[in-house]
C-alpha cells in the first residue's frame, strides 16, 4: 500500500516538472509569430497600420486572433465565419431580447460598416458619420440633404438618435422613444410650445405621427401631407377638448369619426356589396391610413405595398416568387387593380369585366387569336366565360408569363382534350 | 437472402404502422361527387359566397352575384333545386344558415344585415341584436346558429361575438382575442363551442359554451395555408377552414390537431377558386360555395 502511494506521488511529481519544462509555447513559435512577422510578406499591410484607429487584435499584433496562420475553411485564412470571429469579444453587441436591430449586424455583416484592420474614423468606421448610414440609406439621405427645414440633430449625427447595432427596449433602433428623445431637446412646458400645439398635451403623445424626425419641405417639419384639421390645428374636430380628462379620445369609434367630414367616401363604400372588412373593424380608417400626416400620398400609414402586404402577406409573396413580374404589383401599386375601400365586384377590383380592366394597360386583343370574351364559355366550366384569367394569375405563379401551369400544353389541355 | 426480405418487410410494415398512428385514425378525405351550376330555370350562379344545408335534405345557394337564395332538396344524393328567394330586403347575401324550425337567416354583404325569412321563404324582418350594449353599430361580418336557435354575430365594428336569443334579442357578447388580426368567420357547434378563424395569423380561437372570452386552439398555420377566411364544424367534432387564396380546405380535430388538407386551386369541378362557406351535414357531406367558378361543389368525407 506504502508502495503504491509513493508511486502516485512519483507520476504527479514527474508530470509536474514536465509541464514546468515546456513553455507556454509549445510550438516553439518565433518571435512575433502571432502577427509581427506576417507583415514580412505583408508589406502592403504597413499602410493600414499607419492609420489612426487601429482593431486592438492589430494593435497588439495578433493576427492569429482571427486569422488562421495555415489553413481555413473560410476566406481570408479567417477562423472562423466573419460573424462569429467579431462576435467572440463583442458579444454584447445586439442584446439578446432587443426589439430592434438593423438588419446587417443580424446578417453578420459587421464589415459592411467596420474596417477589421484600420481606419481613418473612430470605430473603424468605414466613413465619417452620416455618410456611412446614407451610403445605403439612400433615399433617406437624398431627402435629408433636400429638405428646406432641417432638425439639427440629423445634421448632427444619426447616432444622436439611433444605436447603429440594435435597440433593446426601443423600435426604429431608437436610443429613447418618443416623445422622451424629443423631449430632451424640445421642452413641452414652455407657453409657445403649448400654444403651438393647442393647449394638448402632446408631451405624452408620439411627436413622429405629425412631424418628421429627419426634415421636411414643410415647416415645423411636419411631415408632406398633413390632415387638414391638423394644420388648421382643429385638433377638437376629432379629439375631446384639451381640457378634458381624456384629451386624446377621439370623438366616435372606428370610421364613424371620419364620417363626419369624408361621409360622400363613406356613404359611396356602404353602397357597394364587396367592403373591404378592415375599414370597419375596430381600427376603421386607421387601418390603412394616418390621421395626422404622413409621407405617403392619402395619408397612408407607409407605401402601399406595405400596408396592403400586411394583411396580405401571402399575395405579395406570390409576386416575389413570381417568374414574371406584374408591374403594378411589382411597384406595389395595388389601387391600379383594385378599390382599397369597396366594389361591386369581387376582389375589389375596379372594373366588372377583366378583360377590360386588363385591357387598361395590356392590347390584349393583339395578343393572341384564340377567343376570348363575355360570348365565349369557359371548357372546364360552363358557367365561365373565357378571359385573361382564364390562363393567368395576375399576381404572378412560378411559371413563365403568369400561367399557373408548367408548360403550355399543360395549360391547353385543359380544355383541348383531344 | 430470405433473412434481409423479411427484415425489408418487417421494416416496411412497421413504417405503416407508425405512419398510420401518425395520421391518426380520423385523417378525413374529401372525395367530389356533385358540383351545382344553376337553378332549375338553368340560370347560372355569379359568385356564390354562402351555401347552408340543414338535417331536413335541403341546400341554400347565396348566389350573391345575383342577389337572390336558392333552395335546393338532396334526393338520392342529387340536389334538385325547389325554390328561388329573391326579395330587396336581401340585395347581396353571403351567407346563409337554418334554424330547427327551417328559418331561414341570411346576411345581406351591402345592407350589412341578417335578415330572416319563413322556411317557406316569406320575408320576416332583420335581425337587430336589440338591447346589445354601446356602441350602437354593429357589422356583422359572419355568424351562425347554435343548436338551439340561438344567434351568434361576429361584429367587427366591436370586436366581438354578440350571442343573441332565437327572436334576435341580446344575451351576452365575448370580445375577440387579444392580439388578433382580421377575424374573418365563426362557427358554432352542437355542444354551444364558439370558433373563431383569423384570416392574417391562419390562427383559430375558442370559446368553450359559458366561457367568457377566447383562447387560442391552435397555432398560426401560416407556414401551411395562405388566407383561410371561413370555418365550420361537423357532428363528429371537426373543424372546417376553407383557404380563400390557396383554393385548400383545412381540416383540424377540436384539440387543434391537423387531420388533413383537401383539394387544390383550379377550375375543374373537385378544384376551388376563393372559396367562401362551408356547410356539413349530418351525413358528413360538404358543401363548398366555390365563388369564383361560380359553383357549389359537393363532397363526401372517407375516412
Amino acid at each position: 500500500m506504502r508502495y503504491r502511494v509513493s508511486f502516485a506521488i512519483f507520476f504527479i511529481l514527474v508530470f509536474l516538472s514536465a509541464a514546468a519544462a515546456f513553455p507556454a509555447d509549445v510550438y516553439r513559435l518565433k518571435p512575433g509569430a502571432k502577427g509581427k512577422i506576417c507583415t514580412n510578406c505583408h508589406v502592403d499591410f504597413q499602410d493600414k497600420l499607419k492609420r489612426p484607429f487601429l482593431h486592438t487584435p492589430v494593435k497588439q499584433g495578433d493576427c492569429s486572433d482571427c486569422h488562421n496562420p495555415h489553413t481555413s475553411s473560410h476566406g481570408k485564412l479567417l477562423e472562423a465565419d466573419p460573424y462569429r470571429i467579431c462576435l467572440r469579444c463583442h458579444e454584447e453587441i445586439v442584446p439578446k431580447k432587443a426589439k430592434s436591430t438593423h438588419k446587417v449586424v443580424v446578417e453578420g455583416k459587421c464589415t459592411s460598416c467596420h474596417d477589421p484592420h484600420s481606419a481613418d474614423n473612430k470605430w473603424n468606421l468605414l466613413k465619417a458619420g452620416n455618410e456611412l448610414c446614407f451610403g445605403c440609406h439612400k433615399d433617406l439621405g437624398q431627402a435629408v440633404k433636400k429638405a428646406r427645414f432641417r432638425h439639427s440633430p440629423v445634421e448632427k449625427g444619426c447616432l444622436n438618435c439611433h444605436d447603429p447595432h440594435a435597440s433593446e427596449k426601443f423600435g426604429h433602433l431608437l436610443k429613447t422613444d418618443v416623445p422622451g428623445l424629443c423631449t430632451n431637446c424640445h421642452k413641452a412646458d414652455k407657453p409657445a410650445f403649448t400654444r403651438q400645439h393647442s393647449g394638448y398635451p402632446v408631451a405624452k403623445a408620439r411627436c413622429t405621427s405629425c412631424h418628421n424626425p429627419h426634415g421636411s419641405e414643410k415647416a415645423a417639419i411636419m411631415y408632406a401631407n398633413v390632415h387638414r384639421p391638423v394644420l388648421s390645428k382643429m385638433c377638437n374636430q376629432c379629439h375631446e377638448s384639451p381640457s378634458s380628462q381624456t384629451p386624446f379620445k377621439v370623438k366616435s369609434p372606428g370610421y364613424e369619426l371620419c364620417r363626419g367630414c369624408h361621409s360622400k367616401m363613406v356613404n359611396e363604400t356602404f353602397g357597394k356589396n364587396q367592403l373591404h372588412w378592415a375599414l370597419v373593424g375596430k381600427d376603421g380608417c386607421l387601418a390603412c391610413h394616418t390621421p395626422h400626416a404622413s409621407s405617403e400620398a392619402a395619408l397612408l400609414k407607409g407605401p402601399m405595398i406595405t400596408v396592403c402586404g400586411a394583411c396580405h402577406a401571402d399575395t405579395i409573396k406570390r409576386q416575389e416568387s413570381s417568374l414574371a413580374k406584374h408591374e403594378p404589383v411589382n411597384k406595389g401599386e395595388c389601387t391600379e387593380c383594385h378599390s382599397p375601400h369597396a366594389s361591386d365586384v369581387t376582389l375589389l377590383m375596379k372594373n366588372p369585366s377583366v378583360n377590360d380592366l386588363c385591357g387598361s394597360c395590356h392590347g390584349w386583343g393583339k395578343h393572341t387569336s384564340h377567343p376570348i370574351g363575355e360570348k365565349v364559355r369557359d371548357q372546364r366550366n360552363k358557367n365561365l366565360n373565357v378571359n385573361c384569367l382564364s390562363c393567368h394569375r395576375s399576381h404572378g405563379t412560378p411559371y413563365k408569363k403568369m400561367v399557373p401551369f408548367a408548360t403550355a400544353t399543360d395549360l391547353c389541355v385543359q380544355c383541348h382534350k383531344q | 437472402m430470405g433473412n434481409s426480405r423479411v427484415r425489408i418487410i418487417v421494416s416496411i410494415a412497421a413504417m405503416l404502422l407508425l405512419a398510420k398512428v401518425s395520421i391518426g385514425a380520423e385523417a378525413l378525405k374529401l372525395r367530389h361527387f356533385q358540383s351545382v351550376y344553376a337553378d332549375d330555370k338553368e340560370a347560372g350562379f355569379r359568385s356564390p359566397e354562402g351555401v347552408g344545408c340543414d338535417g331536413k335534405g335541403h341546400i341554400l345557394v347565396a348566389d350573391s352575384g345575383n342577389g337572390r337564395l336558392v333552395r335546393f332538396t338532396l334526393i338520392d344524393g342529387k340536389a334538385m333545386p325547389d325554390k328561388e328567394i329573391k326579395v330587396p330586403e336581401l340585395s347581396f347575401p353571403v351567407r346563409v344558415h337554418t334554424n330547427s324550425k327551417g328559418e331561414i337567416f341570411a346576411l345581406d354583404g351591402r345592407q350589412k344585415r341578417v335578415v330572416r325569412f319563413s322556411p317557406g321563404g316569406g320575408f320576416l324582418g332583420r335581425v337587430d341584436a336589440a338591447g346589445s350594449p354601446p356602441p350602437s353599430t354593429v357589422i356583422p361580418r359572419s355568424f351562425d346558429i347554435g343548436k338551439d336557435d340561438s344567434i351568434y354575430l361576429l361584429d367587427v365594428f366591436e370586436g366581438r361575438v354578440l350571442m343573441l336569443s332565437p327572436e334576435g334579442k341580446f344575451l351576452k357578447s365575448i370580445y375577440f382575442p387579444a392580439g388578433y388580426e382580421v377575424i374573418s368567420d365563426l362557427a358554432v357547434d352542437g355542444k354551444g363551442t364558439i370558433f373563431l378563424i383569423d384570416s392574417v395569423k391562419a390562427m383559430v380561437y375558442v370559446a368553450a359554451k359559458g366561457s367568457g372570452k377566447f383562447s387560442p386552439l391552435t397555432e398560426s398555420m401560416k407556414e401551411g395555408m395562405k388566407f383561410p377566411a371561413t370555418i365550420t364544424t361537423d357532428a363528429h367534432g371537426n373543424i372546417y377552414l376553407a383557404d380563400k387564396n390557396g383554393g385548400n380546405i383545412y381540416i383540424i380535430g377540436q384539440d387543434g390537431s391537423f387531420k388533413g388538407e383537401q383539394l387544390t386551386m383550379g377550375w375543374k369541378e373537385g378544384q376551388l377558386r376563393y372559396p367562401c362557406q362551408l356547410c356539413v351535414n349530418d351525413k358528413g357531406e360538404v358543401f363548398v360555395a366555390d365563388r369564383d367558378n361560380n359553383r357549389v361543389q359537393i363532397f363526401s368525407t372517407v375516412r
